[in-house]
């Protein structure tokens, strides 16, 4: 039992990181209809943003503090995510309005190659160290309720709290601001937005802002478990099915098929691992996202497609 | 008509011309709107009614012609400028934002009335919730005015066809607009629904001094609330002015009713 619990915690903790990177993918598609195959990219950019700056500011200035050092990395990154917005918006999606799903999809992969290509110009091509102070000692839990209680990453444990943070500040902000109700006005009907006086191109500039602050906190989460590298690019690889499981259109659903595909991952690679021979977590979230677009195309959350005949 | 009175010529269109590939969707139109009238395109199926709209809001560029507004030429104009121009719309097949509730549709058209700058939003508390509270205020007066206060709470998607026109009028109204441009603002209709639209559009004239320009397929209705009528059929302008004078046309009484020459 103990055993279990440990997984399940485990698989939540990791899904809570996927949840992050979907949401990127959710934003922006409600937002523009954009299927943003760039998010990934924008992940590395940013990990790699964060590890630099943290690494070169502390050189210019004569910083000798590692908070104050991560600190202005940090709002640094943002600022550079702020940059990749409005140049993407200015070079690209203005260009593009009206244009079919395919046709944007394919710019936004042509977006993620030249993201890959300057970020790795700009920053180097190494693996770089995040290091922001996470706790990376495990803790033990639960000792009273099981013999010899239950081991957690105390990592992961931040981390999942700094994403679930940002959800909930995201929720907020969409449901509450007037900008917030500008965006989902987009989402709906670019047209009626544009009539009543919301600004189209300003209103994508945002969205992409916002995803890029995702994927600023995806990356720095990330990469301060596996390092700032470019296998990070296809962490959005992995995020894919969690799309598909809780609806392109749907913030809770990216938050919830996060959870589930991680720990659905989890689970079947112990639990069902021997069987096969392991190697489950590779393909597993694949799989269910197979099986989720045979029954239910639209996903967990998703509106129901229906079509007036 | 009490008080009202009609003045000035404020949206003057001259000679436009649209064309859609071989399609002429407009030829050579020309008409002017006076400040505070009741102005109707009316046409049969097909005769460019709704492309001129689509033209004075921006949606389409015309290839030839000016439009110009209070003196300003706006030929280049997107539909967001004419939103900032003062222009606001409703929509032929309705275009609410079908996810969200009455209400929150119809805040959207306070939206560039709206001064609270992100960072202020973000923190909320404050001068964006200042503004939020002084826009919800002007919003529940709309509200009040288009009798629609049971329905404030109700995602737009769940509402009768009828209800979501009314909405789609009430969040144009929130613009404030000096010219409300209405596509069809009665189509698929029973009759109690059109007197209430009717009612609704000759009040927003007369107590707000609203410049309407409505499109309109069902001449009946038009005639009685229009001050003046301007008839399109296959893209060319077949006749204009009072609604007595436009029912003697004989080119009208022929495009509506197929009479041979």
């Amino acid at each position: 039992m103990a055993f279990f619990l440990e997984t399940l915690l485990g698989g939540l903790m990791s899904g809570m990181l996927y949840s992050l990177v979907a949401l990127g993918f959710v934003l922006i598609f409600k937002a523009s209809g954009v299927f943003n195959f760039a998010q990934g990219a924008m992940v590395l950019f940013a990990a790699l943003s964060m590890a630099r700056f943290s690494e070169w500011i502390p050189q210019w200035l004569g910083i000798d503090n590692l908070f104050m050092a991560n600190v202005l990395a940090f709002a640094v990154s943002i600022l550079v995510m702020f940059a990749v917005a409005w140049l993407v918006e200015r070079l690209v999606l203005r260009h593009l309005v009206n244009q079919e799903g395919a046709t944007l999809l394919m710019a936004t992969l042509g977006i993620a190659y030249v993201l890959d290509g300057v970020g790795q110009t700009v920053f180097g091509s190494g693996i770089y160290k995040i290091d922001v102070g996470m706790p990376k000692e495990p803790v033990m839990m639960l000792e009273s309720v099981f013999e010899g209680g239950i081991l957690i990453n105390k990592e992961d444990f931040v981390a999942a709290f700094i994403s679930a943070l940002l959800v909930v500040a995201l929720s907020i902000f969409f449901q509450k601001t007037s900008t917030g109700r500008a965006l989902r006005a987009v989402a709906d009907d670019h047209q009626a937005a544009q009539s009543i006086g919301i600004p189209l191109n300003r209103i994508w500039v945002i969205v992409w802002c916002v995803a890029g602050i995702t994927a600023l906190v995806a990356g720095v989460i990330w990469g301060s478990k596996l390092g700032a590298q470019f296998s990070l690019s296809t962490v959005a690889l992995r995020a894919l099915p969690v799309v598909i499981l809780g609806g392109l259109t749907s913030v809770p659903g990216a938050i919830i098929g996060g959870l589930i595909i991680g720990v659905g991952e989890k689970l079947s690679e112990v639990y069902l691992g021997p069987y096969v021979g392991g190697g489950i977590e590779i393909w597993f979230a694949y799989m269910l996202a197979l099986v989720f677009l045979l029954f239910r195309p639209q996903g967990l959350f998703g509106e129901k497609i229906i079509d007036r005949v | 008509m009490s008080g009202r009175k009609i003045g000035e010529v404020i949206l003057d269109l001259k000679n436009i011309s649209l064309s859609f590939g071989g399609v002429k969707a407009l030829q050579n139109i020309s008409f002017d709107v006076r400040e505070h009238e009741i102005r109707a395109i009316i046409g049969p199926n097909g005769a460019g009614k709704s492309s001129m709209l689509n033209v004075i809001n921006g949606v389409y560029r015309p290839q030839e012609g000016d439009i110009i507004l209070r003196g300003v030429h706006h030929a280049n104009m997107d539909s967001y400028g004419a939103a900032k121009a003062g222009l606001a719309r409703t929509f032929q097949n309705i275009a609410l934002f079908k996810g969200m509730s009455v209400l929150d549709n119809i805040m959207t058209g306070r939206n560039l009335k709206m001064k609270a700058n992100m960072l202020q939003q973000a923190i909320w508390f404050g001068v964006a919730q200042r503004e939020e509270l002084a826009h919800r205020l002007k919003v529940e007066e709309i509200i009040d005015f288009l009798e629609i206060q049971h329905i404030r709470k109700t995602p737009v998607g769940r509402l009768p066809y009828g209800l979501q026109k009314r909405v789609d009028l009430a969040r144009a109204l929130a613009m404030e607009p000096q010219i409300l441009l209405l596509d069809e603002p009665m189509a698929g209709m029973n009759v109690e629904e059109k007197q209430d639209m009717c009612r609704f559009i000759l009040d927003v004239n007369d107590q707000f001094g609203t410049t309407v320009v409505l499109i309109e397929h069902d001449m009946g209705v038009v005639m009685d609330i229009s001050d003046r009528v301007v008839v399109l059929d296959y893209g060319k302008k077949i006749g204009d002015g009072t609604p007595d004078e436009v029912r003697a046309n004989p080119d009208v009484i022929s495009a509506y009713l197929g009479a041979s020459h």
